[in-house]
């Protein structure tokens, strides 16, 4: 497996952002973490790209548990397996589109203007390389910030929200992006409540308060290769009620926002 | 592109495409570098020229015979003073401590209109260079010519180009031969006298006693010694101007050191060496002591000590006060700069964030800031020192009435002494950039 989450919590003070939850994720796999706002995402999310640690439990990345790394490896392991994109793109403002794939690179390895622009033309952006944030429509810019994500060829992809400051144009270039990096083997794991970028996903799981309460599959094939794998469904140790506990059988869920998406035809 | 070409090109980025900000810093490290660069420019250069041009108001050190020397000569061949060779050897030794202008004097006692004066043999130039602050009306004493004192001036009613009988009696200078030369030493001018109340408290004695048989034998009045033994016969001279100092020189008449050995037809050394020596302090003592040390040369060396203190008084005061408001505008320069940084890396505190999400250690984001830091500090340095020079030529010109020539070590120092200074204040602000959670680049804000 490429992540384990062993019984991960956090906690502040009296609340569990994230409560015991069990998560193992192959090589390959496409993942949508879906919630409403404050169900725990993007804390979840923070843990998985080794930018906040879990309160109990652990998380291994590649058999690598992270609890034993100090600040420096855990930066090293972010730039050497993950590539990160925002809902809020995060570009640096004084730089240009190319400069911005280039600082992943600076931080990563050896510069190399070719090779970022060629990641630019990938998602379509090399005519507007040169061009700095400000200049570029936010479509643009979230198409820059894959392009930075992908320029080092992370193992695993984390994007937050990706599409949620996008229209449907943009939203739509942006999941033909994340499908191609699907398809040649790349790992995603997004964290949406956008219906429709999370059907998008091989594999959904849905949190409430921290808590896991559901995970369905929406590709049966990548499901029993997953299986075969040896791979379990997620679960929590919670005991809050509804709760997605050990042994049980996925409990599927209806998006929430996916009726106002695809005009009441939810499942 | 290489690793280092792309941290220039962010480099780049930050300066020039965040210019509103990059402004702010520029000009806080601006205004410091100017400031300072004035102040110590001012500091460097004023006391300097103050201390050369003090000079110029007279001596600061005299040398006059010792008794031995005036005692033994008086008893044989009358008086010798200080032959030419001792005065070289004199200034030597005083020149070895730093830059010395010198001017000799040698004193007799004359008669115009049969009423007895004080006369001096002296170098025009020597004196004039010495002098600067005589006030002389007409021209400086030439050959055949004299410059008469003020008082001399108005008890006689002579003028600029009147002529004047001076007569000279062996037997004026014989009877009180050192006694003459002493008076005359003690009232030549404000720092004999002072070296003359030096003398006193330090309880010497020749001079002084030399001064107080001249007090008993003869009464001083306007600067002439009266007298009821009339005799006009003597030497024709013309006025060549009329000095005015307000102190013992407008009581004498000067001439040339050639005059004054025509008329009493004899050559002989000088009474009195008037030194104006760069030295102060501690290396004008260790001058004075090294001079009287050698009791062979028959002279001794006595510092005005009222000139010399009051010079160093004013100059220290004035450095000191120059200092304070350095640092005084050094702390609130590193304040200005700090809040600036501090402001920068508030506004980019996201961008500190995601670069470390991306991989950067706190290292690399720390040597990020500092040489941005540093490279605001060099600007504003550049064009502060710039500014801070023309803002002390103008002071120095207006108020100090000076001249401030470019010093380039001072110059180059302010510019890396700016960027110095921006890096130290940009390091609270830099640590705190250092340690940001890149998490918070992932929370909604």
């Amino acid at each position: 497996m490429l992540l384990e989450l062993d019984h991960i919590s956090k906690i502040y003070g009296d609340l569990h952002a994230v409560d015991d939850l069990n998560l193992t994720v192959p090589q390959g796999e496409w993942l949508a973490i879906v919630g409403s706002s404050g169900s725990g995402k993007t804390t979840l999310m923070n843990m998985i790209g080794c930018m906040d640690s879990p309160s109990k439990g652990s998380v291994k990345l590649e058999g690598r548990n992270l609890e034993d790394l100090n600040a420096s490896q855990l930066a090293d392991v972010r730039k050497n397996m993950i590539g990160l994109v925002f809902q809020k793109f995060y570009l640096v403002p004084h730089l240009t589109a190319v400069e911005n794939v280039m600082v992943a690179q600076y931080y990563h390895s050896v510069v190399d203007e070719k090779q970022a622009l060629e990641a630019l033309d990938r998602v379509g952006l090399k005519d507007r390389a040169h061009h700095l944030p400000g200049q570029l429509s936010g479509g643009e810019q979230q198409r820059v910030c894959i392009a930075r994500a992908l320029i080092n060829d992370p193992k695993l992809i984390l994007a937050d929200e990706p599409t949620g400051n996008l229209d449907e144009k943009n939203e739509k270039i942006v999941l033909d992006l994340f499908r191609q990096l699907h398809d040649q083997g790349t790992t995603i794991i997004v964290v949406t409540h956008d219906a429709l970028v999370a059907s998008c996903a091989e594999r959904e799981i849905m949190l409430n308060h921290g808590v896991l309460i559901g995970e369905k599959w929406n590709d049966e094939a990548a499901r029993a290769r997953y299986e075969a794998a040896g791979g379990k469904p997620a679960f929590t140790g919670s005991t809050e009620e509804g709760a997605q506990r050990e042994g049980d059988l996925p409990i599927g869920f209806a998006d929430p926002t996916k009726a106002a998406k695809t005009g009441g035809e939810a499942e | 592109m290489t690793n280092t070409g792309m941290f220039f090109r962010m480099l780049f980025g930050a300066v020039f495409r965040r210019r509103s900000r990059a402004i702010m810093a520029v000009v806080a490290s601006l205004v410091g570098a100017a400031t300072l660069f004035c102040l110590a420019a001012i500091c460097i250069a004023v006391p300097q020229q103050m201390n050369d041009e003090m000079r110029s108001y007279g001596a600061n050190l005299i040398v006059t015979p010792t008794g031995e020397s005036s005692e033994s000569s008086d008893s044989s061949a009358g008086r010798t003073g200080i032959d030419a060779a001792m005065v070289r050897h004199t200034t030597e030794m005083v020149r070895a401590k730093g830059s010395a202008k010198y001017a000799t004097y040698r004193y007799e006692n004359v008669r115009v209109n049969a009423a007895p004066y004080v006369m001096a043999g002296v170098n025009p130039k020597q004196v004039e260079n010495l002098n600067h602050h005589w006030n002389v009306e007409g021209k400086w004493p030439s050959n055949g010519r004299v410059l008469v004192g003020r008082d001399v001036a108005d008890a006689m009613g002579i003028e600029v180009g009147s002529g004047i009988t001076i007569g000279y009696r062996a037997s004026d200078n014989a009877a009180s031969g050192s006694s003459s030369s002493s008076s005359s030493t003690s009232t030549d001018s404000s720092s004999s006298t002072d070296a003359q109340s030096t003398q006193q408290s330090d309880g010497s004695t020749v001079n002084g006693e030399d001064a107080q048989s001249q007090a008993n034998s003869q009464q001083m009045q306007d600067g002439r010694v009266s007298s009821d033994i009339m005799d006009t016969k003597g030497t024709e001279f013309r006025v060549a101007g009329i000095v005015d100092t307000g102190g013992s020189e407008d009581s004498i008449i000067y001439a040339t050191s050639a005059d004054v050995d025509k008329l009493t037809g004899v050559k002989r050394g000088v009474d009195v060496i008037e030194y104006s020596a760069s030295a102060t302090g501690d290396a004008l003592d260790a001058t004075v002591k090294s001079i009287n040390d050698m009791t062979s040369m028959h002279v001794k060396a006595q510092q005005v000590t009222k000139i010399t203190s009051s010079d160093t008084r004013i100059i220290t005061m004035l450095q000191t006060l120059f200092w304070i408001v350095s640092i005084v505008v050094l702390v609130l320069t590193l304040v200005g700069v700090s809040t600036t940084i501090s402001s920068i890396v508030s506004q980019r505190s996201y961008e500190i964030g995601l670069r470390k999400a991306l991989g950067a250690s706190s290292t690399s984001i720390g040597m990020e800031f500092y040489v941005e830091s540093a490279l605001y500090g060099l600007i504003g340095g550049l064009i502060g020192t710039a500014i801070g020079y023309g803002l002390a030529r103008v002071l120095t010109t207006v108020v100090f009435e000076r001249s401030l020539p470019v010093n380039w070590p001072l110059a180059i120092g302010s510019v890396l002494f700016s960027a110095l200074v921006a890096v130290l204040a940009s390091i609270p602000p830099v640590s705190r950039a250092s340690r940001i959670d890149p998490a918070i680049v992932l929370r909604e804000e």
